[in-house]
């Protein structure tokens, strides 16, 4: 469970074209405790941050060369699962709708508050360590149910259906006893102690 | 381009399709009018002559019943002799005594008399029709009668429905290949031709009554025809005038309306460039003191960080007041008062009226001006004083939309309150300006109005200013509202 998990606090990846606003926000963001990265360039950052990282990005909408709304889109086409919160000197009903239709996570306003900011970052990263983990876990569960035997995954489908391990074995034409071995073998293959760890965990898997 | 020739050819053709099918219309309604004309005078012609023919049926049955004698030497009262006298178309009466022979002696006699004994009615005889006589014979018993008749005399010249002199109308008699020509008529090389052959009504004297009209191309009602082809044409230049206003006129307001959209267009990106300007030096300043503050409530505060945020912070509120000054320098206007020069305020207002007149009437609104007599001439620029004019009727047709069609009035009083001072009022009788935005009326950016920007009142004032006149709300509370601006009269030249 621990093999992927950053042990690092989040990172924070800023775009804006305007050295005193990175600076600005940047001495904001550091003063929770957020590790900042800032960039000036839209491109530099759409090749060279670091995707794995747990954190959010803020974008500028009005940048030269490449809008913020197309950075997002760009993101979004890349598929960067890190939340994304725009900033906008003037904001438009339009340009809103546009930014949370390409996925943004929040649409501030400039110049924008400091409790505003903060809070809507660690909602943002907490939102991304969530999904982060629902999909590791998603992953090992993925992993873990594909090493069952044929037989293991039909024992499985039964129990999550909530048969007992005779209805199993008259279903499957097993004696009781083979169930049991089965039984025993996948709570072990999927590593789990209780019929309702089992069942929280894999049910979804099952066909 | 290739739609106004299109429109310009469809017009055309209509207008000569219009105007052929009118003048053909026409000619052919007198071409009728002249055909019905004619038949009714060659069905007159056929009965009279008819008349006439059958009378001497008469004459002759008459004599046959009564069988006179021929007339000897001093007889004066014979029955025979007498008849010439009474009918002049008769020429001769001539009788064939029973056993004898016919005074004439002609073989011609014989035969019409056998004839008429075959038919038992009168037969014709020696008809020679070019010199207009023929004989008329009845077989009877002792004697037969034949009567020498001539045509010429045979025509009611009383009761001819024409003019035998001018008629265009030729009427002949027509027997076996011979032609007796009652009326000649005028009959023209070219034209359109009506005939009418009917025998008359005796058989003993089958003539065929010809009558034939043509009726040339001189006959068509040309004058008619020409004024209804000038009339179309004309017709057809009007609308084509009337349109092409329409188009310039509907032009024309598009323009306007375009030039209005891209004033605001213009305006919108203005202010959203100034918006970014400003934001931005606005967003650093603010994150920058905000951190500092977040710096300076930790323990230990890190003083080195926020006193290096705040020299930051110091730095863009300089960028931004920089903006500001940028912009207004951008936006600055050239010196009014410089380009000031005397004119009449009477003109500059009727000016500006001239230009809103299709809003005062969508508005219906007859603006009421009122001028003092004897009036000086302002100082002023002439554009800037018309725009002053022009926002502040715009106002009052504005206030005066809230107000039923019936009570809106709007009055323009132009007068001379102290010397060297020109007024202009404007008073709309619409609902008034509330108390508490009296006071905010010529703030930037305050408006009354769903969509206003707020700005034309603050730009009348400060062009008013520049040009060393004022714009004021002229005190008062409830319905209406009076804007009074005072322009500086114009020094008489020296």
């Amino acid at each position: 469970m621990n093999d992927s998990a950053p042990s690092l606090s989040p990172l924070i990846h800023l775009v804006d074209d305007d050295a005193a606003v990175r600076e600005g926000l940047s001495l904001l963001i550091a003063t929770v405790g957020l590790r900042v990265q800032a960039w000036a360039d839209p491109q530099a950052f759409l090749a060279g941050f670091d995707r794995a990282s747990i954190g959010a990005i803020v974008l500028d909408v009005r940048m030269p060369g490449t809008s913020g709304l197309a950075v997002l889109e760009q993101l979004q086409a890349r598929g960067a699962d890190q939340p994304v919160i725009l900033l906008t000197g003037h904001g438009t009903v339009d340009m809103c709708r546009r930014a949370f239709k390409a996925g943004a996570a929040e649409f501030l306003e400039k110049p924008v508050h400091d409790e505003v900011l903060i809070e809507a970052l660690q909602n943002a990263v907490r939102q991304h360590v969530r999904s982060r983990e629902r999909h590791q876990a998603d992953q090992q569960a993925r992993e873990r149910h594909a090493q069952l035997s044929a037989r293991e995954r039909e024992v499985l489908g039964l129990i999550v259906e909530g048969l007992t391990n005779k209805e199993i074995g008259r279903a499957l034409a097993l004696s009781p006893r083979t169930v049991e071995t089965h039984r025993a073998n996948l709570f072990a293959k999927l590593g789990v102690d209780s019929l309702a760890q089992l069942i929280r965990r894999y049910a979804a898997l099952v066909e | 381009m290739d739609k106004a020739w299109h429109r310009r050819t469809t017009a055309a053709l209509a207008c000569i399709l219009a105007a052929a099918g009118g003048a053909g219309w026409l000619a052919h309604t007198r071409l009728q009018q002249l055909q019905a004309d004619f038949e009714t005078d060659a069905r007159i012609v056929h009965r009279l002559l008819s008349q006439r023919v059958v009378q001497h049926d008469a004459i002759l049955s008459t004599l046959a019943l009564l069988q006179p004698p021929a007339p000897r030497e001093g007889e004066a009262d014979a029955a025979l002799p007498r008849l010439p006298a009474v009918y002049p178309q008769i020429l001769d009466v001539l009788r064939r005594p029973a056993g004898g022979a016919w005074p004439a002696a002609t073989p011609a006699l014989a035969a019409a008399e056998a004839a008429s004994r075959a038919s038992g009615h009168a037969a014709l005889a020696q008809p020679d029709l070019a010199a207009g006589r023929y004989h008329l014979v009845l077989a009877s018993t002792p004697a037969s009668y034949a009567l020498h008749i001539d045509l010429h005399a045979s025509v009611p010249r009383e009761e001819w429905p024409m003019d035998r002199a001018t008629s265009p109308v030729r009427v002949t008699l027509e027997h076996a290949g011979q032609t007796f020509t009652i009326q000649s008529g005028h009959i023209p090389a070219h034209g359109w031709t009506y005939g009418f052959r009917k025998t008359l009504a005796a058989p003993s004297q089958p003539l065929d009554v010809v009558a034939l009209r043509t009726v040339g191309w001189s006959e068509l009602p040309w004058l008619a025809m020409l004024a209804w082809c000038a009339f179309t044409a004309a017709a057809t230049v009007a609308a084509q005038a009337l349109w092409r206003q329409r188009v310039a006129r509907r032009r024309a307001e598009e323009l306007l309306r375009l030039g209005q959209v891209a004033r605001l267009n213009t305006l919108g990106e203005l202010a959203a460039g100034m918006a970014h300007e400003l934001n931005q030096p606005l967003t650093a300043l603010l994150s920058g003191t905000q951190a500092a503050q977040r710096l300076l409530g930790d323990d230990p505060p890190d003083l080195e960080t926020a006193r290096t945020a705040m020299a930051r912070a110091v730095e863009q509120a300089r960028r931004a007041s920089d903006v500001v000054g940028r912009l207004r320098r951008l936006v600055e206007r050239p010196d009014l008062a410089g380009q000031a020069q005397p004119l009449p305020l009477a003109t500059a207002v009727h000016d500006a009226l001239h230009l809103l007149e299709p809003e005062c009437r969508a508005h219906a609104v007859l603006p009421e001006v009122t001028v003092e007599p004897g009036l000086p001439a302002v100082q002023a620029e002439p554009v800037a004083l018309q725009q002053i004019v022009h926002n502040l009727v715009m106002n009052a047709l504005q206030a005066l939309e809230q107000v039923p069609a019936a009570e809106r009035r709007l009055e323009l009083q132009l007068t001379a309150p102290t010397p060297g001072q020109v007024q202009l009022t404007v008073r709309d009788h619409g609902p008034g300006i509330a108390p508490e935005a009296r006071t905010r009326l010529f703030e930037p950016f305050y408006t009354t109005r769903a969509g206003g920007l707020g700005l034309g009142l603050p730009l009348c004032e400060s062009l008013a200013q520049a040009m060393g006149a004022s714009l004021q709300l002229a005190p008062g509370n409830g319905r209406g509202a009076a804007f009074v601006l005072r322009l500086p009269a114009a020094t008489p030249a020296p």
